[in-house]
């Protein structure tokens, strides 16, 4: 429809409302801050402990290094298990998403895995692979490749055909016609898709951890937990979820290199 | 040369019907020759400019191009689309460079080669940038220098100036005539409009709807070059005429079809 504008509208984001947006962010922070104080003070309960405790604690356990190690244990399973279902979710997405047979013979698997709590799995990788990283890691994938797997092959299925004819027309091969048509084309949608890969790898990571390995910032969970020291919970709970926006915001950079040219306009509402 | 002789297609529907979309089409395109398809939605014309272009398989008949058979996508060949089907990530440098990085041309090869190509539609000074920032006039520039960036001895255009406002649209085909006349390529050019496909051919073929059949070839013996006084073409005698004409029989074929359309008990 906008065939005939002479270039494309302006983003809407420009700085003063980003500016706006970063204050709104703060705000809610600020907001859901005092809450939490306030509620951990009224409620006086051994698990929902105030802010202040929790950042005091996750201060000592910074000042102590305790938290390092586990810290870096962690991230090596996250690391290990999101790669290896990222290059599942391309290949077999794409393979999925271009060829009918393949959609035919893996779908039904793939969905099933994917409605499926991944955690039940964990104990048969406890038994074949042992309590070590392995089994960590292929819970990370169990949490986080099917999702991958399910979106690539949609976003690879909805490449307009027109591109792909195109594609054909002068010349390109499978392979050039995959590589250099479909999955650029693809690429907005996979992204997304990922995005939500990594945020049930991290899930997947800290499961395995105090399920099977008992290591890591999982194995640290579990054991403050057997404690009832709350705000060590809470306190770990709080470097998770700097890890999972942290991985989050590597995706979203990485999606913003590759898939720089959709218009501001059209990402908004995805 | 292209050679088409007793093409037929049938496609099966959304509803199971069977749909005759091409019936025993023969047609002769001579080298060089600037021929121009017109017909009714659903006529088969696009679906025949697709076989033409390797693109679709068919069911009868044969096509062959400078006495060869159309097997599949060829280099001898290359398509303008009617949406344009850039890519939209691509800057205006690596579309035009698209068939060329297809065909294995060096990258400074193909660049300058693709350079020339774009100053040619005139968009220099628009290399870098990207689809979504232009026009659509300017899109489809982009889409007919890719094509004839190939250096291909058929051009296949496929309702390429459908998508732009009509002022654009003379533009362009002005401009398209101006660089047929100098390069004098062989082109099929499928249109829904009786002035385009007037004003740019050598002959207007005419198809007709269920079965999408040839229903007539039109010669238009407008003097060329026609470029450089299209206004004098459009009103010469011979291009009023045939355009009349062709509208004639475009509205018969409407016609025929709301009366079988109308009659008989509805299923």
């Amino acid at each position: 429809m906008n065939a005939n504008t002479e270039t494309r509208a302006p983003a809407r984001t420009g700085w003063v409302s980003a500016a706006g947006k970063v204050n709104a962010s703060l705000l809610s922070l600020v907001v859901a801050a005092l809450a939490w104080e306030v509620i951990g003070r009224l409620a006086d309960v051994p698990f929902f402990p105030p802010l202040s405790d929790v950042l005091g604690v996750l201060g000592d356990l910074i000042t102590d290094g305790d938290i390092f190690g586990n810290l870096l244990t962690s991230l090596g399973n996250l690391a290990l298990g999101f790669a290896l279902s990222l290059v599942a979710g391309l290949v077999v997405g794409t393979a999925m998403g271009r060829y009918r047979r393949v959609n035919a013979a893996l779908g039904i698997y793939v969905y099933a895995l994917l409605t499926a709590p991944s955690l039940v799995f964990a104990p048969i990788f406890f038994s074949i692979l042992g309590a070590g990283q392995a089994s960590i890691v292929a819970v990370v994938f169990m949490y986080s490749a099917f999702i991958m797997i399910i979106n690539t092959a949609s976003a690879v299925e909805n490449v307009s055909d027109s591109l792909i004819e195109m594609g054909r027309s002068y010349g390109a091969g499978e392979w050039q016609l995959v590589t250099r048509v479909i999955l650029p084309a693809a690429a907005p949608m996979i992204f997304a898709g990922i995005r939500l890969g990594m945020g049930r790898a991290v899930t997947g990571m800290i499961n395995g951890e105090m399920f099977i390995a008992v290591v890591g910032l999982g194995r640290m969970v579990t054991q403050a937990g057997k404690r009832f020291d709350g705000a060590e919970v809470l306190a770990i709970l709080l470097v998770i979820i700097a890890v999972a926006l942290a991985a989050i915001a590597l995706v979203q950079f990485v999606d913003r290199k590759v898939t720089g040219w959709v218009p501001a306009t059209s990402k908004e509402s995805g | 040369m292209i050679e088409i002789s007793g093409l037929g297609k049938t496609f099966i529907g959304q509803d199971g019907a069977a749909v005759r979309a091409l019936d025993d089409v023969n047609l002769t395109v001579q080298e060089n020759e600037f021929l121009t398809v017109l017909g009714p939605s659903g006529c088969g014309k696009t679906t025949m400019l697709k076989m033409i272009a390797g693109l679709l398989p068919w069911d009868q008949g044969e096509i062959a191009i400078g006495g060869a058979p159309v097997r599949g996508p060829g280099p001898d060949r290359s398509m303008v689309f009617q949406n344009f089907a850039l890519l939209p990530w691509a800057t205006v440098l690596d579309n035009v460079a698209f068939g060329l990085r297809m065909r294995g041309v060096g990258k400074k090869e193909r660049e300058e080669r693709s350079r020339e190509l774009i100053s040619l539609v005139g968009l220099s000074g628009f290399e870098s940038k990207r689809p979504g920032e232009l026009s659509g006039g300017m899109q489809q520039r982009v889409g007919l220098a890719r094509a004839l960036a190939v250096e291909p001895s058929v051009l296949l255009m496929d309702e390429p100036f459908g998508a732009v406002d009509e002022q654009t649209r003379r533009l362009l085909q002005e401009e398209l005539l101006a660089i047929w006349e100098k390069n004098r390529l062989t082109v099929v050019f499928i249109t829904h409009s009786m002035e385009e496909a007037v004003l740019l051919g050598d002959r207007v073929v005419l198809m007709s709807a269920r079965p999408g059949q040839i229903s007539e070839i039109v010669p238009v013996p407008l003097e060329r070059p026609r470029s450089s006084d299209v206004g004098g073409v459009e009103r010469s005698s011979d291009y009023v005429n045939i355009t009349a004409y062709l509208w004639e029989r475009l509205r018969e074929m409407h016609e025929e079809r709301s009366v079988v359309a109308g009659s008989g008990p509805s299923v």
